[in-house]
């Protein structure tokens, strides 16, 4: 495997560890299976593609095409997605959580919710913007850099950084902030969270805008590399899904290790000659199915280590 | 002596289940009560229909004066948070730990007001004086420990704030009879001078000269103060 490959590997594991992990701390925690997780990272798209359009014209006259212009485009970008995505998992509280956290079935009316939310907000794009590809600023600039004789391209390693940027200050969030601590709680035992005062109600809104907000990184560094579409989240959710399912729902480093996995198993039926792209779903799908019947768990499934 | 705890016709159960009939008890300001009763008679019921954890319940709970009770079918746990943080600590059967949590970080996890928060630093060190294997065990994981040291970890994050009201449910379960003696002097260390609390226990010898009352449960039904000797 050359290292074109695992740059190339890497890039795909960042988009799916970001989508993977806000579908793992979310079910886990808050018991909601979002099947809408697609549609917050195509409405985060359009929402940075919208305020990026507005912005555009803004910065330049202002400050030219300077570094510093560069710098404020780049910012808007991700603000606006990691914003989109905040508003629209504050949506699906309001929508499929709030209602009916305390009803009988509630997993399974959320996931039809969700379902349903999902569905209705990709028509909506279709309607409102049509089905059209939408370009983003490329915020990483056009270009290369030549390393051990291998050119990566400015966007790959902007994703790869800013993956893992993101997912840092996520992980260090859950694990040193009192918020964290009640969302770790909640994810092991919702009962004894209960009884040590940790209101999932409360809990579920800042879970919910944290893992939209996920959704909206993803798709702003995607967004480097492919168009933005209505559509344009349905494949990394169903990675998202199929990924948090083989790390371990609920294990946050199963998560990660999972998309690593994923993103060079991807990467290397990818590249090879008798097999190709068009082998890529089967070969992974077979994969992540060989796992689960090995070790239904997952990964790093959160009860491994400890006595049941 | 004003009452901190006062059920009325509190009825609870499960689905079609009905576990609870129309109990009544009043529990006053400093008193410990022991419920004994033996298994599937509702002790647990009682103290999860408090909390409001049962499947449903009706009838009237009023602690420290406010209603807190009613008429619910669904919805199990959806006000125990709220119930909690006013001043009803718990501390379950099955102890209901979080495994992946490390002791110290459990134990924060019950430290829930501003307060207790800020404190609790000292509040843990105060823990540890009351069961000091936990020191040792401050960064182990809470699913490595044994049954008695999560017994332990359990009430002590029950113990992280003040609570007017302390509910343990059989503290003594599936422990050997060394260690559950070590818990149960550290629950009669406990000041409840300005609170109560009810004990949930099969095994009475531990109750014994200990507790203020003991009161009987029998299929769902309180049987009234029970006697010491009548028990032994």
């Amino acid at each position: 495997m050359d290292f074109g490959l695992i740059i190339y590997a890497l890039n795909l594991a960042s988009i799916y560890a970001l989508m993977a992990i806000g579908v793992s701390i979310l079910w886990s925690s808050v018991g909601l299976l979002n099947m809408a997780h697609g549609a917050t990272f195509a409405v985060s798209g359009y929402g940075a593609w919208l305020i990026t359009g507005f912005m555009k014209p803004i910065i330049i006259a202002s400050f030219g095409k300077t570094a510093f212009a560069s710098f404020l485009m780049a910012s808007t970008l991700v603000g606006s997605a990691l914003i989109s995505g905040a508003i629209f998992g504050a949506i699906i509280y309001l929508l499929a959580f709030l209602p009916i956290h305390d009803k009988p079935n509630y997993a399974v009316r959320g996931l039809i919710i969700t379902l349903a939310i999902n569905i209705a907000s990709v028509q909506s794009l279709l309607y409102l913007f049509g089905p059209r590809n939408r370009g983003l600023p490329k915020i990483f600039g056009f270009g290369r850099w030549e390393v051990w004789g291998t050119k990566i391209r400015y966007d790959q390693a902007g994703t790869i950084i800013g993956a893992i940027i993101i997912l840092s200050l996520t992980l260090a969030w859950l694990r040193y902030s009192r918020r964290g601590l009640e969302v770790r709680a909640m994810m092991q035992n919702s009962e004894g969270a209960a009884y040590s005062g940790i209101s999932r109600k409360v809990t579920a809104l800042p879970v919910l805008m944290l893992t939209g907000a996920l959704a909206g990184m993803a798709a702003a560094l995607l967004s480097q590399t492919i168009f933005v579409s209505p559509t344009s989240g349905s494949i990394p959710h169903i990675m998202g899904v199929t990924i948090a399912l083989l790390g371990g729902l609920g294990s946050v480093p199963g998560a990660v290790i999972g998309a690593i996995l994923i993103g060079f198993l991807e990467a290397f039926i990818g590249s090879i000659p008798f097999l190709g792209q068009r082998y890529v779903m089967f070969g992974t799908f077979s994969f992540i199915i060989a796992v689960l019947v090995i070790r239904p768990r997952g990964i790093s499934g959160l009860l491994d280590d400890t006595r049941e | 002596m004003p009452e901190i705890l006062k059920l009325r016709k509190l009825s609870a159960g499960y689905g079609p289940l009905r576990v609870l009939h129309e109990v009544d008890l009043t529990v006053q300001n400093g008193e410990r009560i022991g419920l004994v009763g033996l298994n599937g008679h509702g002790k647990t019921t009682l103290l999860r229909a408090i909390t409001h954890m049962s499947g449903w319940q009706q009838g009237s709970i009023k602690f420290n004066d406010v209603e807190i009770g009613g008429s619910r079918s669904i919805g199990a746990g959806r006000r125990t948070p709220k119930l909690v943080r006013s001043g009803i600590a718990i501390a379950p059967q099955g102890d209901a730990i979080f495994p992946g949590l490390s002791v110290r970080k459990h134990l924060e996890c019950g430290a829930f007001t501003k307060l207790a928060w800020k404190e609790r630093k000292n509040r843990i060190e105060k823990i540890f004086d009351i069961f000091p294997p936990l020191r040792s065990l401050e960064h182990s994981l809470v699913g490595k420990l044994s049954g008695g040291e999560r017994r332990m970890v359990s009430i002590g994050r029950m113990l992280m704030v003040e609570a007017k009201l302390y509910l343990i449910d059989e503290p003594s379960l599936g422990l050997a009879p060394k260690i559950s003696n070590g818990v149960m002097e550290a629950l009669w260390k406990l000041p409840v001078e300005n609170a109560a609390m009810i004990i949930a226990e099969q095994n009475v010898n531990l109750l014994s000269g200990k507790v203020d009352r003991i009161v009987g449960m029998h299929a769902g039904r309180m049987r009234g103060e029970v006697g010491h000797v009548s028990l032994l």
